[in-house]
């Protein structure tokens, strides 16, 4: 059966767009990490997309950042999309807490010493962190 | 014996289809370009990486294994593995031909050498013999299809990231490319000046990956006897250098669907693409 030669390309758009849109069908956590908690009450699970979680190391480097907070709950990162998600309880806890825990320093158990600027939040709950010099807070 | 070619008439030659494939591997090599240099700027966390098909096959073994990804290798490189590979099956190496950044640069370098050396083909100024061209596309590339996945599974690492031309072009100096990462990138577009789209033909381990699938691809290219003249246009403007006007039916797995050679063709209806079935 003769087919057009357009066919080809129409092929290439069909399946590059179900490859880019049917990889959330493949989506593995890289790491999850139960938390004992405390809290009793509702949950809430904020969204992150967190520039240095790249892969397992990283990502779980970054869950070891919030086991210390309390009401944290659940920790789940996916380190292919940079995506990590903490689920806490809200009367305890709160997204910027979470946020400034990510973002803290991060303790080498290797060398003994503390790193700097290794996570950085870039997006919480689907809304871009600004970025540029931090704000000045008055006397 | 050559007969003259039948005159064409206006509209037979249909669309445009080889300023369309230039416009599709334009776009892909420009928004691969793009997405390199914002990863190096450091305004989006998206390497070029994430959008190679070959890691997904290069995840795969951590996945079935481990029930997690390979480092920096994830669900979209998976998706579009099997998308590569389902595009395979019908329409051979398409992504090759149509989709793939650097197979596009190997293909304008493999053009710039028809220009230098002033060849009618992709032959290059040193022809392969066909018997060392069949041994380099089933022997190296095997090996080094095996030595890319055995190094990858056993430690989990993308270890050859440093070596691959499409990395190393498309990254803007991005993580693990070091001088010699250069040297190779180097050497293999100067091969390509040398021996046009060799990269491709002996050694790209994704092309060897899809050569099984492509080469059952359900599209093909079909001569007719009757209408063909012999003249040889479509050897001449097959970047693979597949012998199409010696063959009834192009079934090599090599085919990437360019359809150069049904658009050089003067012939009307000489070559077509055909889906196996009842013929019309």
């Amino acid at each position: 059966m003769k087919v057009p030669g357009w066919s080809v390309p129409a092929l290439v758009v069909l399946l590059a767009l179900a490859g880019l849109g049917g990889a959330r069908l493949f989506a593995v956590p890289s790491v999850v990490v139960d938390l004992p908690a405390a809290a009793t009450g509702a949950t809430r699970t904020t969204v992150l997309v967190v520039d240095g979680v790249k892969c397992v190391d990283t990502a779980e480097r970054a869950a070891g950042q919030v086991k210390g907070l309390t009401g944290v709950s659940r920790f789940v990162a996916y380190a292919s999309r940079n995506r990590v998600e903490v689920t806490f309880d809200p009367a305890v806890s709160s997204s910027s807490k979470i946020v400034e825990a990510i973002e803290g320093p991060v303790h080498d158990a290797a060398t003994g010493e503390y790193l700097f600027h290794v996570y950085h939040v870039v997006e919480i709950d689907g809304a871009k962190v600004p970025t540029g010099p931090p704000a000045t807070t008055g006397p | 014996m050559l007969r003259p070619p039948p005159e064409r008439t206006p509209g037979e030659r249909g669309p445009p289809l080889k300023r369309l494939r230039l416009l599709f591997q334009v776009a892909f090599v420009a928004a691969v370009a793009v997405t390199g240099i914002r990863f190096a700027l450091g305004s989006s966390l998206t390497s070029v990486e994430k959008y190679c098909p070959f890691g997904g096959l290069e995840t795969a073994y951590a996945l079935l294994t481990r029930s997690r990804f390979t480092c920096a290798a994830g669900e979209l490189n998976l998706a579009l593995f099997l998308s590569v590979i389902a595009l395979a099956l019908v329409a051979r190496k398409a992504f090759c031909g149509w989709v793939c950044p650097l197979g596009a640069v190997l293909e304008w370098t493999g053009r710039l050498s028809r220009k230098l050396f002033r060849r009618s083909s992709f032959r290059g100024p040193w022809p392969v013999p066909p018997r060392v061209d069949a041994a380099l596309k089933i022997g190296l590339r095997v090996v080094v299809l095996g030595a890319v996945l055995a190094a990858t599974w056993t430690t989990g690492e993308l270890l050859f990231r440093g070596y691959d031309p499409y990395y190393v072009l498309f990254s803007a100096h991005g993580h693990d490319v070091k001088a010699w990462s250069y040297a190779i990138l180097a050497a293999v577009l100067g091969l390509a000046i040398v021996f046009p789209l060799s990269w491709c033909r002996w050694l790209c381990p994704l092309g060897t990956v899809l050569w099984p699938f492509s080469s059952a691809g359900a599209l093909r290219l079909s001569r007719s006897g009757k209408s063909c003249t012999g003249c040889g246009s479509c050897d001449r403007a097959c970047p693979q250098q597949i012998p199409v006007s010696r063959l009834d039916v192009v079934r090599t797995g090599e085919c990437t669907l360019c359809l150069e050679c049904t658009e050089s063709c003067p012939a009307p209806g000489a070559l077509s693409l055909r889906l196996p079935g009842r013929a019309s």
